[in-house]
């Protein structure tokens, strides 16, 4: 069953000024199923945040549909099992968290004794029991942003959506808001999170899809990334020379150099012996061999790094200035 | 109205926090208390300059409460995103206007029951006099205020607390005049000044129906019909307000 489900969703925003038009999301498609943590990644300005808020209802999709627990968005049956972490939070200032919780848990329809239950347990969760008489002006963006993660998680929602949920935390608040994710992952809630750090998103998500440009290049599960390097072996060596390639050019898959070390990926196990002799024959010293695997990182940069996925025609096309006047 | 009463309870209690609300009633307070000083200078009207003071404060701060508290509210909570975490939960669009209105009125209504108390001290204390046609007064400047704050909640949704408290305070000006217009024109305006005040004379808020104080400060009687049909003008204009508000923001989106 799928939890959140968009299809072919086109979204553009409308200059103030110039009445530009300027293309977001072009035709985007993804999907989470029940219990799974999808990861949402792509460099700043892909059109994440947006599509977080078409998901949300907050801005409406040109074309395309979107359904949260097979309900359309906005559909008050879906709101209620759902939980949002926006980036950036703000929350209100004259309240202390205690009393912006009970708002929360209110908006939501909960009972004052569920409340009051709940509000114990998602603060100790966050480890901001200390603070709930304290008004949320004089919280840090990390406390800030936890206390977020706690109105989110409030009302048990079966879908969590989480912009940035590591944003302004220290080392601890990071573990402490993955440690809670973990945690609801082991409970078989639905987490659809976007984030910038990728070792995280490694290390919780089921699968990640990366948006570029308003398009999603690529959805893959974490088992199937991991399977991408296997039978690859990495030498990194120094004293290299770049003639030296020129003998195990076949074995090679990629190189790249820092400084005077280099890093070469070599296709299968069988050629690691023959790559080790002919750089010691040529002089170089071989420092490490590893088994290679292909990190988040490496398929991040790769995607974005390809050529763009619409020509420079088509984005000029899809930019019309309105010249009615 | 569970989302509704939860709306309107945070929005007092942000409100009653609002440094501005402290200064507006501290303002009123001096202004009232003022007017026992200035009263012995009008000889024979001492009792009628205190309560003439003591009801135009309390309607002038009112007003200026509500289009502060109803413009800047909305406003500051759509632009700070605090609004995301409502609107992501199941609370329908209206619910949330009609929460914020019902929270402004119940600030205002406490700026209006300290003030009223106020005043009862200030009368007590001084030119004595206290009769019904005051409290009247009070409870139909109330209920102007109360048509005030739809006004405000009506602009706040689409534009900024700057132009919602100077568009609300043109409406404020002209739905006091609208009346005056209205026969102005059948007296001295042709065929068209005539359809043209005649229709502000409906779309505006007629303010007038609300207006008391001379009654009130001069011991005149007054009907109770026309209070309650002020009563009912107000629901039936602040029920329209709201009701365009809502269809303008559940149009919003929030990017």
């Amino acid at each position: 069953m799928y939890v959140l489900k968009v299809d072919g969703v086109k979204k553009h925003f409308r200059s103030d000024m110039s009445l530009a038009r300027r293309e977001v999301l072009h035709g985007l498609s993804l999907h989470a199923q029940a219990g799974e943590v999808l990861g949402f990644l792509g460099p700043n300005g892909a059109g994440k945040t947006t599509t977080i808020k078409v998901i949300l209802g907050l801005i409406r999709a040109d074309s395309g549909s979107v359904t949260l627990f097979d309900h359309p968005v906005g559909d008050e049956r879906s709101m209620a099992r759902l939980g949002y972490l926006p980036e950036t939070p703000y929350f209100y200032p004259h309240l202390s968290l205690g009393e912006f919780l009970g708002y929360c848990g209110a908006l939501s329809g909960m009972g004052s004794a569920q409340l009051r239950e709940r509000i114990d347990a998602v603060v100790e969760a966050v480890d901001l029991s200390a603070h709930r008489d304290k008004r949320l002006k004089a919280f840090s963006k990390g406390m800030l942003q936890r206390a977020g993660l706690a109105q989110a998680i409030l009302h048990d929602p079966d879908l969590l959506i989480l912009d940035e949920p590591f944003s302004g935390l220290d080392p601890m608040g990071r573990k402490l808001v993955r440690d809670v994710l973990i945690d609801l992952k082991k409970r078989g809630k639905t987490i659809f999170f976007s984030s910038h750090i990728l070792p995280d998103m490694e290390s919780l998500c089921d699968r990640v899809c990366i948006i570029r440009e308003g398009v999603i290049v690529k959805c893959i599960g974490l088992d199937d990334l991991r399977k991408l390097g296997e039978g690859k072996v990495e030498v990194t060596a120094r004293r290299w020379r770049p003639d030296m390639l020129g003998g195990i050019h076949g074995y090679v898959e990629s190189k790249r150099e820092t400084g005077e070390e280099v890093f070469l990926v070599v296709r299968e196990q069988r050629f690691v012996r023959p790559v080790i002799e002919h750089l010691y024959d040529n002089g170089a010293e071989v420092l490490e061999v590893a088994g290679e695997h292909c990190s988040l990182e490496d398929l991040f940069m790769q995607e974005i790094s390809r050529p763009g996925v619409r020509t420079k025609k088509e984005k000029k096309e899809e930019t019309h200035v309105f010249t009615g006047f | 109205m569970h989302t509704i009463a939860a709306v309107a309870l945070n929005t007092f209690r942000e409100s009653v926090r609002e440094k501005i609300l402290a200064i507006a009633l501290l303002f009123g307070v001096i202004l009232m208390g003022s007017s026992v000083f200035l009263s012995p200078l009008a000889v024979g009207a001492k009792q009628k300059i205190v309560m003439d003071v003591a009801l135009a404060a309390i309607s002038i701060i009112g007003v200026l409460v509500a289009i502060f508290l109803g413009g800047t509210l909305v406003h500051k909570e759509v632009d700070r995103k605090a609004i995301y975490l409502v609107l992501t939960r199941p609370v329908p669009r209206h619910a949330y206007i009609v929460g914020k209105l019902a929270g402004v009125v119940a600030a205002v209504a406490l700026v209006f029951a300290v003030m009223t108390a106020v005043m009862i001290a200030v009368i007590a204390l001084g030119a004595g006099g206290l009769r019904p046609a005051l409290f009247a007064s009070v409870y139909l400047s109330f209920l102007e205020t109360t048509v005030i704050c739809s006004i405000v909640m009506l602009f706040s949704t689409f534009t900024t607390p700057i132009l919602t408290a100077f568009f609300t305070l043109c409406l404020f000006v002209a739905g006091s005049l609208s009346g005056d217009l209205k026969v102005f024109a059948s007296k001295f305006g042709g065929a068209g000044m005539q359809i043209a005040t005649g229709l502000f004379y409906y779309l505006l808020p007629n303010l007038k129906v609300f207006n008391l104080r001379h009654e009130a400060v001069h011991d005149l009687p007054f009907k109770a019909a026309d209070v309650l049909l002020a009563t009912l003008y107000a629901a039936v204009y602040s029920a329209v307000m709201i009701y365009f508000a809502c269809l303008i923001f559940k149009r919003r989106e929030f990017r």
